[in-house]
């Protein structure tokens, strides 16, 4: 099950326009970008568990939301996904585990932290290039992009 | 691999090519004579090698572990003139230490750090070292300098019976953010490289809670493919805790993180040049939180002497901390009870795999429960390896299956080690007058100002948190809005003494000259010694009590050109030492920091050596800063200002026809500083600046801008060589000089203690925004302070 997490709207512009700015500075011309952060959790439990990480463990109520699914009102356009590879240790992905544990009293098999970068008005050949460039290190990285 | 198991099951008859192919199979990064060594071993001891075994010595023969290039045998020559070293840095570095002698000195070069005496009642050790993870942050930014800020912490943790760690210091070299360069495959640009190092930086200093407080950033075309990521970390550890010792029986215990495939072959990758393919397993990435959980369980079992030794798993991991742990006893090693990321490993990368955070403790049997129930307290995960024992032998098995089976003498003592070739040919120097460059002087100190290599680093610095644990009295921004430049960092301990009621603190500083060292590398080990020891003196730290950190960064020992430099850059620092009476207590270098180009070009790093200096700061409440304070101050520099614009950053931008280096003398520098100093701890300096990159311009330009107040200066009445040209006055980068702010009502008692010195009056800090520079009735520059500032308060990230 992949959780994402993203920060709402009105508190999101920074963080927008640092991203945006590192890829215009790449050579990619884009109408704008959104973020999230993913938590992959490998685990057979109902969804009420996991509708439980995501209220009380990964998303912070007030500046965050979250969703099992697919990220709400986002469409025509291209979504970017960033993992490490199973070689590289996921520091992340490690402490969300234990904190799962310390919240429902049972580990999933494993946590891996991810990111989801989302590209208005571009085109995927050099949006590749940019990220390629900008946001992953294929020597320790693995990431994909789609149309949405 | 299975051609590879067959060669190394016949390893004793194999020819040279067969030796090296299998060497180039597996990693190792061993020569030809080094492979001879190892199989004329074997044939001696009538067997064949496991993998584990040549593991284990490719591992503890690596540049990184043994140091082999500079601690070996070198024949230099120059100008015609011939000389032999033995052991390269014994003669210079470690020479200078023992000349010196000095009593605060508690242990120099046998241990994971240097220490020195600290604190009012001599309680206190303090320990610096610095370490350079550059080859992992070439390949992966991130990652490659969080695990080298984990490093380096853990050799401040591993230092004696292990030291609390208060201050971390950074100092990095990159590639021009503006390169236009083509970069070959699978190289990372500079920008993201930068990136990258500060992030890995950030995250691993702020999460371990230790203040990321000093340092410096250098960009440079050489460092473009081999950027050099320096850090360090200061801790203090009782005095009475400094002495360690391994007694046969003693447990080896494992505590921090698990052990996995990552970061298998790390050190032997420090053997290497960076190719284009590298394995991911070469780097990893840091558990910040891991450490901080060995951090909290080794101050307090230490405390309690529940160990009676202890060091870090860096480079080589087991087989480089038990091997060295277990030197002077013999250990036995059982593999099937190390605790493991992953199940999926073989039994000799467990033993060489490089696994972030983790520790080795020699515990007596007896002292086990306690620590176990320590580290449960912490959840901190650990594991019982097996002992050390009395017999000289490094037996490691795996379920009863041998894997490691050498005698210690051999591990340690048995790398062959041969002459390298050095040589020196100076380069062209000119000192004739400079060329005026079209442009007015005041253009030229805004371009100046905005230089990559002078202008503010906050992007930077503000990412790091610097005032945790609450000790940073002086902190690397400075000045009234506290976003202006600083000289030094000092640091007041009371986090790890506990004692408010001592006031005694200590400095950090840098120094750094790469483009002196194109002209001449040993005038570039007196710039950065003098260079170091001036911006402790700036904070009013105690320089007659300096304890330096060398730390060099060399492209391939090979080519007996880099060799040549390197050796004058080792006799500058002897020079140096003995001339500022400030011994060096630890060190390390980097070899191979050189790479192919886009098309196939050997493309090596600038002779980089980064000084580090440490000082104590007798009452830190009494510590300066760099900024002017007060409106009618008068205005002093001390020093000379001399010709030449070589290695400055002025040259740099314009070409002025001029590259001389003007020669430390050493001899008038500590005359001078020994005078200020007294001047500064009387009361009567309030502001003091060192004259460096950019020259006296941009120093008077920082102190303006910092203290958000202008000055009236006139140039022409500080003390020059005859014939300075108004260029050169202004911008040049001559060494050993200062610009002070001296308190209103004390220029008499100032003039007194700096009596028959070159010490002379410029003018007075003003209160309004200009900062006029004039030579006699001829105005120089005068520019408001705030058009200034924006020039120097760029963006770098």
């Amino acid at each position: 099950m992949i959780i994402e997490v993203w920060t709402k709207g009105k508190y999101a512009a920074s963080e927008e326009a640092a991203l945006l700015a590192r890829l215009r500075a790449a050579g990619l011309k884009l109408g704008g970008v959104k973020l999230s952060r993913l938590y992959k959790v490998e685990a057979t439990w109902p969804g009420k568990d996991f509708e439980r990480l995501g209220a009380e463990l990964l998303a912070d109520k007030i500046t965050e939301s979250y969703t099992l699914s697919n990220r709400p009102g986002l469409k025509g356009l291209y979504r970017v996904e960033v993992w490490l590879k199973n070689s590289a240790t996921d520091v992340v992905g490690e402490s969300v585990k234990e904190a799962i544990h310390d919240l429902l009293g049972r580990s999933p098999a494993a946590v891996r932290f991810g990111r989801a970068y989302y590209a208005f008005r571009t085109e995927e050949k050099k949006l590749r290039a940019a990220v390629a460039k900008t946001l992953v290190n294929e020597t320790v990285n693995v990431f994909g992009i789609k149309k949405i | 691999m299975e051609n590879c198991e067959e060669l190394l099951k016949k390893f004793t008859a194999l020819d040279g090519a067969g030796l090296a192919a299998l060497d180039k199979a597996y990693g190792w990064s061993l020569n030809a004579a080094e492979l001879r060594q190892a199989q004329a071993h074997f044939k001696k001891i009538r067997r064949e090698p496991v993998r584990g075994e040549l593991e284990s010595i490719a591992q503890t023969w690596s540049e990184h572990c043994k140091h082999k290039t500079f601690s070996g045998p070198v024949r230099f020559s120059s100008g015609g003139k011939v000389k032999k070293y033995k052991n390269l840095f014994k003669e210079t570095i470690v020479k200078a230490t023992r000349r010196l002698n000095r009593p605060w000195c508690l242990s120099v070069f046998k241990d994971n750090a240097g220490i020195v005496e600290f604190g009012r009642d001599k309680k206190w050790g303090l320990a610096f070292k610095a370490e350079t993870h550059n080859h992992p942050c070439a390949v992966e930014p991130y990652g490659g300098a969080e695990t080298g800020v984990g490093g380096v912490i853990r050799d401040i943790l591993g230092v004696g019976l292990g030291a609390k760690p208060v201050l971390n210091t950074d100092n990095f070299c990159f590639g021009r953010l503006d390169s236009k360069a083509r970069l070959p495959k699978n190289a990372l640009g500079a920008e993201r490289v930068f990136r990258g190092v500060v992030d890995g930086v950030r995250d691993y200093g702020n999460r371990m809670g230790i203040p990321t407080a000093s340092g410096g950033i250098y960009f440079d075309e050489g460092y473009l493919l081999n950027p050099l990521v320096y850090v360090g970390c200061v801790g203090l550890i009782p005095a009475d805790k400094i002495e360690k010792k391994v007694r046969p029986g003693d447990l080896i215990v494992s505590i921090g993180g698990r052990t996995g495939r990552d970061g298998i072959h790390g050190a032997t990758f420090s053997s290497a040049s960076i190719e284009e393919e590298t394995t991911a397993s070469a780097v990893q990435i840091g558990h910040a939180i891991n450490e901080k959980k060995v951090l909290d369980v080794l101050m307090r079992a230490r405390d309690l002497g529940l160990y009676d030794a202890l060091t870090d798993c860096g480079a080589g991991g087991f087989s480089s901390a038990i091997g060295e742990l277990g030197c002077e006893t013999g250990a036995h090693v059982r593999l099937e009870n190390a605790g493991l990321k992953d199940t999926r490993i073989e039994p000799w990368e467990i033993w060489v795999s490089e696994s972030q955070e983790r520790m080795i403790l020699a515990v007596p049997p007896e002292k086990l429960p306690a620590l176990e129930d320590l580290l449960n307290s912490e959840n901190c995960e650990y594991c019982v390896l097996g002992e050390f024992t009395s017999d000289g032998r490094l037996l490691v098995t795996f379920n009863n299956e041998a894997v490691v089976d050498l005698s210690m003498d051999f591990l340690h003592e048995g790398v062959p080690n041969f002459e390298k070739k050095a040589s020196y040919v100076p380069p062209g120097i000119s000192n004739r007058p400079p060329r005026a460059p079209g442009k007015s002087h005041a253009l030229v100190l805004k371009r100046l100002l905005a230089h990559p290599n002078i202008c503010s680093r906050h992007s930077v610095i503000t990412q790091y948190d610097h005032e945790v644990q609450g000790g940073t009295v002086i902190k690397p921004l400075q000045g009234r809005s506290g976003d202006g430049p600083g000289d030094a960092t000092v640091i007041w301990p009371h986090s790890a003494t506990g004692d408010l009621k001592d006031f005694s603190g200590f400095a950090v500083t840098h120094g750094f000259n790469p483009a002196a060292g194109r002209l001449d590398p040993y005038q570039m080990a007196l710039y950065s010694v003098d260079e170091a020891v001036r911006n402790l003196l700036c904070s009013g730290a105690e320089v007659s009590r300096t304890a330096l950190l060398d730390n060099f960064c060399v492209a391939s020992p090979r080519d007996p050109k880099v060799m040549g430099a390197l050796t004058l850059a080792a006799e500058g620092c002897h020079d140096a030492a003995v001339g500022y009476g400030a011994p060096f207590i630890s060190g390390k270098d980097s070899f191979y920091n050189q790479s192919k180009d886009a098309a196939g070009r050997d493309y090596p790093i600038p002779l980089s050596l980064l000084i580090s200096a440490v000082a104590p700061v007798e009452d830190v409440r009494k510590a300066i800063t760099i900024n002017f304070k007060e409106a009618g101050d008068p205005v002093y520099l001390a020093g000379v200002n001399r010709k030449g614009l070589g290695g400055s950053v002025y040259g740099e931008l314009y070409e002025s026809g001029n590259n001389y280096l003007s020669p430390v003398e050493i001899k008038a520098a500590v005359r001078l500083y020994g005078a200020v100093l007294k001047a500064v701890k009387n009361g009567f300096v309030r502001a003091a600046h060192d004259v460096s990159q950019g020259g006296l311009a941009v120093t008077l330009a920082e102190m303006a801008f910092s203290g958000e107040l202008g000055a009236d200066l006139d140039l022409g009445g500080a003390a020059s060589e005859r014939g300075l040209s108004e260029l050169e006055l202004l911008f040049g980068e001559s060494p050993s000089r200062l610009a002070l702010e001296v308190v209103k009502g004390k220029e008499r008692e100032f003039l007194k203690l700096v009596r028959g010195l070159p010490v002379k009056k410029i003018g007075f800090v003003g209160a309004g925004p200009a900062l006029e520079l004039r030579l006699g009735a001829k105005r120089l520059i005068r520019e408001d302070f705030r058009a200034l500032k924006r020039c120097w308060k760029r963006e770098l990230l």
